[in-house]
């Protein structure tokens, strides 16, 4: 296995063809015999209870098969997103929703779906339904919702020790003796900061097509990033066992970033609830702007850190606290504090450290996982105070980082050490990039304008666990052609998993990508796995592939160490010919069948020859890989050079730069388009992306031409670095790669622009309006 | 409700279809005629996902009243390969990395089509500007960019050549 | 609902079908927001009536003193057009701010400025350039000045249910003169200005003659900076002179908040660096030639 052919190549995508031609089929595709089309009537109201609902004008409309609200819609309380399922042993599930409620908690929340032969008709049949809201308070906002007055959201939820609404546990991480470490400490700094609402904005929108079968059995096409927990929660919320229920994403899925953890918004549910009642087939497609109003955002939160340095810049106590906006639903609202409490602590080597995080219920829509899940907002509070630290110190803000960044096997709080990082290594190469050594002289384009540059630095997982339950399996399968069939459970929704795992495949077998197709994203055809998120998917779902390549391996140096009269130990395979491990130059041996490789030792026996041989003597050789993933840190850095105006405070990055230990870049032209995208999405949570409401409860940006996504007009000059690590943990030495891209961006570009202008700004994002308001605060 | 009949030209064949008065040409195009590969995203001209190219200029099909496509010729991403073989554009889309979900990239290919149709040497700023109606959530364009520079750098060799690519 | 989608050969067979339906049709131009407003139901009509196969509409055509755009012009063509961009690089440059390419290569000028936002890029580029409307109805045909296209916020004076613009004018660049457009935004592509200026200055002898300073949204229609432009005829360009304009217009500017496009405080806070701004390039471009 010395020889990898495939891994860290840059091998064209496998779905690259039927991407570029219009013929990749997603959810929003599909079409089916009698499909019929739903639409669902939102609440108008922040919070409400429904008085009364009278369906019978819609239900009489021609073309209306199904119409369903919370007095026939199933009564069985779940929560849509993953915890629902992947909840670990210590934690309690807070399963808060059901599929329609008597109350309304948000404005978007569902009070009824109608399923019709077309969607002119269903929409129309959403215009005859009456329903009568009784009105009731509504809060917004976090703090106000955790105070004595407010309203319940939840009745007999979330009254805690800290304040009303808070759900599930409150996440505390003690390490060493904070209190005594700030008193110990030369210099304290504390800061709050303020952290906006985004969205994913994946370009497909949540959508599921639905359908059942005379016998029962239930198929859903869905936009899902987790099929199998997605069956699951289905299962709970209609009451039907997992061996009834198909979930599958046909074959692709128009981006995720998190927005389906879980159900793809309440599409799957609503389209199963419309087809058990029809019994036809009925499709369930967001519009953009139930997207935006009706599916998870990024959580908004305010982090307040307190960082504790010795003279010398030694960090000594860290004390972090944060509170999440979860919306009207708990969601990940356990979870994601968590993840953010941890990922913030584990950058830096301090000895006294702690956190306290939870969410609030407000009555706004849902907050969930977004790419980064936590990290970007404590990212951003603790690598604002490191600069602060830094000014404080008289120190540059690179040297009081590298002093104190994690190295391998430091302490820290997590339950999984840290084997590899190449942060330092990150930190160098891309700091040359963008002539870090020039920003004590940087030179602004026009006298009204102000030029800076910043940096930051964070990590990562590479799986879900201990956050959530985390294990993998995978099918492999040697056919009696000697090609292979690999089955994993996780979607293909952009990442590049149909490729990357076949790479894995390939040498952890020893056989050509082109000779492996993998099944994914598919309960009924695949084993049990738990999605593609938590940048999990080459690192977790590769494990089990590995693992059951390397069986499938075993088996057939088994069956044909007798037939090469040697042990199967002195056996190997690769590029599709097994021969002894001795063999000097494999390339070149001849190929002989099996049965003549007695009398060959120097040749080779094809695959091919092998599987057909067992398979004419009634054998073949098929494995599973059944994983629990341990955990690794990726490490990353964001370099930014900006420019303000300081008569407007439009801000110009003049230049970005991210470099990533990933371990192993499985394939690095993937690879790449993670992190650029990824910086793409920080530059926008840096400077351009919120969704606000007024007091009412109402969305403001709740469309495209609102929610201001940067364009390709809007992107800077950009630079992504690769430095590889090998993680002992990982496939290949491979580490997790999706999210970390997203998590520093914003807090480098704020620090960029604190070193432009001497204003540090806490609150995201710094748009013009922001910047000016500071800059001139007379006005 | 008065449908009416419209012929057009559909990536190089006629084509006739009836639609309501104020249908829509995505949907036209996805609906009528099963033709998936066009997306909607947004379905306010918001997100380019639904580009198509009208007498060779790129527009939101989502924007378009499907009667102003009669007389005209209407090309989608199921017409960019030519007698099946890859256009430069789908070839530098997967060569350069320019994919990732595949959502935008029918409508981000159509947009960089009507440029390189008209302007085989594009300057950066003419392509950014092409695809600046395309939002892409996945790539962050850097290799978008890179992919349309690469096609266009084909389509001139190939002129040199003196092969064609529609 | 829409019962009807129709394409008039002429200017006199658009007017008549819009009669016959008696308020109930609609002129479609590159129907770009009114696709949008229909399927949200702020518009409602039973006929569409498209201009697009209307011959001559989709022409730019130079006069002897001035130029004329046709209602089926897009912002496109007046992004490529070196005639335009020699006599109104205000405009075009307004017009290479608006949506996306894709956008632009429907929308029409004229339907940017029947739309009745009063910050629309065309409109208010258009809006310094002394520009007048050609208006046909039943009546007959009229030109009417540009700032008397505004009924209010958002309503266009244009009956787009009885009337037709048919082509939007404006007088040829003379010596000495030249205009500009600026707007603040959100991003670069797909957004709509948070505030705009445009301005047309003449300069004879460094001094300033006929300044024309427009500013929005401030207003029903591109609302004229009346004070800044007074106080700058006849001065010397000077940066204190120019500086001294952009407090006067906002003196008069009372910007509303909008939680998408600006807050009040922001708008009246940049107009002033905006106004300069807009002057400057005025006055390079006047003395360009």
């Amino acid at each position: 296995m010395a020889n990898l052919r495939a891994v860290g190549k840059s091998v064209d995508r496998r779905d690259g063809v039927d991407k570029t031609t219009g013929r990749a089929l997603f959810t929003s595709d599909m079409t089916f015999p009698g499909m019929l089309h739903a639409k669902v009537l939102r609440s108008p109201h922040a919070h409400a209870r429904i008085v009364s609902i009278d369906t019978s004008k819609a239900e009489k409309l021609d073309g209306v098969k199904a119409v369903m609200t919370h007095k026939n819609g199933p009564k069985n309380l779940f929560n849509a997103a993953a915890p629902m399922f992947l909840t670990v042993s210590n934690l309690e599930r807070v399963l808060d929703q059901y599929l329609f409620d008597e109350i309304v908690r948000y404005v978007g929340d569902e009070v009824a779906a109608v399923a019709a032969t077309t969607e002119a008709i269903a929409e129309k049949a959403l215009s005859l339904i009456e329903v009568e809201y009784e009105l009731l308070p509504a809060v917004l906002d976090a703090e106000e919702a955790m105070s004595e007055n407010a309203p319940e959201l939840h009745a007999g939820k979330g009254c805690t020790p800290e304040g009303k609404n808070i759900p599930g546990e409150i996440i505390r991480i003690p390490y060493g003796d904070v209190e005594k470490g700030l008193k110990e400490s030369d210099v304290v700094i504390e800061k709050s900061f303020t952290l906006p609402i985004v969205k994913q904005v994946q370009m497909e929108t949540q959508s599921a097509v639905a359908q059942v079968s005379g016998s029962g059995d239930v198929t859903v096409w869905s936009t899902t990033q987790t099929p199998h927990p997605s069956r699951a929660i289905l299962g709970q919320v209609f009451g039907i066992p997992a061996s009834k229920i198909r979930v599958l994403a046909p074959p692709y899925v128009g981006g995720g970033f998190g927005v389906r953890i879980g159900l793809s918004g309440l599409a799957e549910a609503i389209a199963l609830g419309l087809a058990l009642q029809a019994k036809r087939p009925v499709k369930m497609v967001y519009s953009r702007k139930e997207d935006f109003i009706a599916s998870d955002t990024r959580h908004p939160a305010t982090v307040t850190v307190k960082l504790g340095a010795k003279k010398d810049g030694t960090f000594h106590a860290l004390d972090l606290k944060g509170i999440f906006n979860t919306g009207a639903y708990c969601g990940f609202g356990t979870e994601l504090p968590g993840v953010c409490g941890a990922m913030t602590l584990a950058i830096y080597r301090i000895p006294h450290q702690r956190y306290l995080g939870h969410s609030v219920y407000t009555n706004r829509t849902s907050s969930g996982a977004m790419r980064g899940f936590g990290n970007p907002q404590g990212n951003f509070a603790l690598e604002q105070v490191v600069d602060m630290m830094a000014d404080a110190l008289g120190m540059s803000p690179y040297e009081l980082r590298l002093k104190n960044i994690m190295k391998v096997n430091d302490p820290w709080c997590l339950p999984f050490p840290c084997l590899s990082t190449e942060l330092a290594e990150c930190m160098k190469q891309a700091s040359e990039s963008i002539g870090w050594e020039k920003r004590e002289s940087l030179k602004a384009s026009a006298p009204h304008k102000v030029r800076g540059m910043g940096m930051a630095v964070g990590t990562h997982v590479s799986n879900a666990w201990p956050f959530c339950v985390d294990y993998d399996n995978a099918y492999f399968t040697v056919q009696s052609d000697g090609t292979v069939h690999v089955a994993s459970g996780v979607p293909e929704m952009g990442t590049g998993v149909c490729t990357s795992l076949i790479q894995i495949a390939a040498d952890a077998f020893g056989i050509d990508m082109d000779r492996i197709s993998l099944s994914f994203g598919d309960t009924l055809t695949t084993p049990f796995d738990i999605g593609s998120h938590a940048s999990r998917t080459c690192y977790a779902a590769g494990l089990a592939i590995k693992e059951a390549a390397e069986d499938a391996r075993a088996q057939i140096f088994d069956y044909v160490a007798p037939y090469f009269d040697v042990t199967p130990e002195m056996v190997s395979l690769q590029d599709g010919y097994v021969f002894v491990s001795s063999l000097s130059d494999p390339d070149a041996a001849s190929v002989v069948s099996l049965d003549d490789v007695k009398e060959h030792k120097q040749s080779k026996v094809s695959l091919e020859n092998i599987a057909y041989h067992a398979h004419v003597r009634n054998k073949q050789f098929i494995s599973t890989g059944k994983i629990v993933p341990k955990n690794a840190p990726p490490w990353h850095v964001c370099f930014a050079d900006v420019e303000v105006d300081t008569e407007t405070g439009k801000v110009d990055v003049l230049n970005l730069v991210a470099a990533h230990d990933v371990g192993t870049a499985v394939n690095p032209m993937i690879v790449e388009g993670q992190i650029e995208g990824g910086v793409v999405q920080g530059l926008g949570y840096a400077l351009t992306e919120e969704i606000r409401y007024n007091d009412s409860g109402v969305q403001t940006h709740s469309n495209m031409h609102s929610y201001m996504l940067p364009t390709a007009e809007d992107i800077p000059p950009m630079k992504s670095i690769i430095v590889e690590s090998h993680d002992p943990t990982g496939p290949f030495g491979a580490k997790g790669a999706g999210e970390c891209s997203l998590v520093c961006p914003a807090s480098a570009i704020a620090n960029a622009l604190a070193n432009a202008t001497n204003i540090r700004f806490t609150e995201l994002p710094a748009t013009p309006e922001r910047i000016f308001a500071k800059l001139h605060p007379q006005n | 409700m008065n449908t009416k009949l419209i012929s057009f030209v559909l990536n190089g064949e006629p084509v006739s279809v009836r639609v309501d008065p104020f249908e829509l040409f995505v949907d036209v195009l996805r609906e009528k005629l099963q033709l998936t590969g066009t997306k909607k995203g947004c379905g306010e001209g918001g997100c380019g996902s639904c580009t198509v190219l009208i007498n060779g200029e790129a527009v939101n099909s989502c924007l378009l009243p499907a009667m102003r496509v009669e007389g005209t010729s209407i090309q989608t991403i199921e017409g960019v390969e030519d007698n099946g073989e890859l256009h430069p554009l789908q070839t530098s889309f997967i060569e350069k990395g320019a994919v990732q979900c595949g959502f935008c990239t029918p409508g981000m290919i159509m947009s960089a089509k009507a440029l390189l149709d008209k302007n085989k040497s594009p300057s950066k700023e003419e392509i950014l500007e092409a695809v600046s109606g395309n939002i892409c959530r996945c790539t962050g364009y850097v290799k978008i960019e890179e992919a349309i520079e690469d096609a266009a750098k084909t389509l001139r060799k190939a002129a040199v050549k003196g092969e064609s690519h529609g | 609902m829409v019962q009807d989608y129709v394409f008039p050969g002429t200017v006199e067979q658009a007017v008549a079908m819009l009669a016959e339906s008696k308020g109930r049709a609609r002129v479609i131009a590159g129907g770009t927001d009114l696709v949008l407003d229909m399927r949200d139901g702020k518009i409602t009509a039973d006929k569409l009536v498209d201009l697009r196969a209307i011959d001559g509409m989709q022409r730019i055509v130079e006069h002897d003193d001035s130029i004329s755009i046709g209602a089926s012009v897009t912002h496109s063509q007046i992004v490529r057009s070196t005639l335009l961009r020699h006599h109104a690089p205000g405009l075009v440059d307004a017009c290479r701010k608006v949506g996306s390419l894709q956008i632009r290569n429907v929308a029409t000028v004229v339907g940017n400025v029947v739309n009745g936002n009063p910050a629309a890029d065309a409109a208010v580029a258009l809006a310094c350039l002394d520009a007048t409307a050609t208006v046909v109805d039943e009546q007959g045909t009229r030109t009417i000045p540009f700032n008397e296209l505004y009924a209010g916020i958002c309503i266009s004076c244009i009956n787009s249910s009885c009337q037709i613009v048919t082509q939007i004018s404006f007088p040829k660049k003379k010596a000495g003169e030249g205009s500009s457009y600026i707007r603040m935004e959100q991003r670069k592509a797909l957004s709509l200005p948070m505030l705009n200026v445009s301005s047309k200055v003449r300069v004879i002898n460094s001094q300033f003659q006929d300044v024309q300073l427009l500013m929005a949204p401030v207003g029903a229609g591109p609302q004229h900076a009346v004070t800044a432009e007074d106080f700058l005829m006849g001065k010397d360009i000077t940066d204190e002179n120019i500086r001294q304009a952009g407090v006067l217009a906002r003196e008069q500017a009372t910007f509303r908040s909008s939680a998408v496009r600006g807050s009040k405080e922001y708008r009246i806070g940049v107009l002033p660096v905006c106004v300069e701004r807009a002057l400057r390039a005025a006055i390079a471009d006047a003395q360009e030639g």
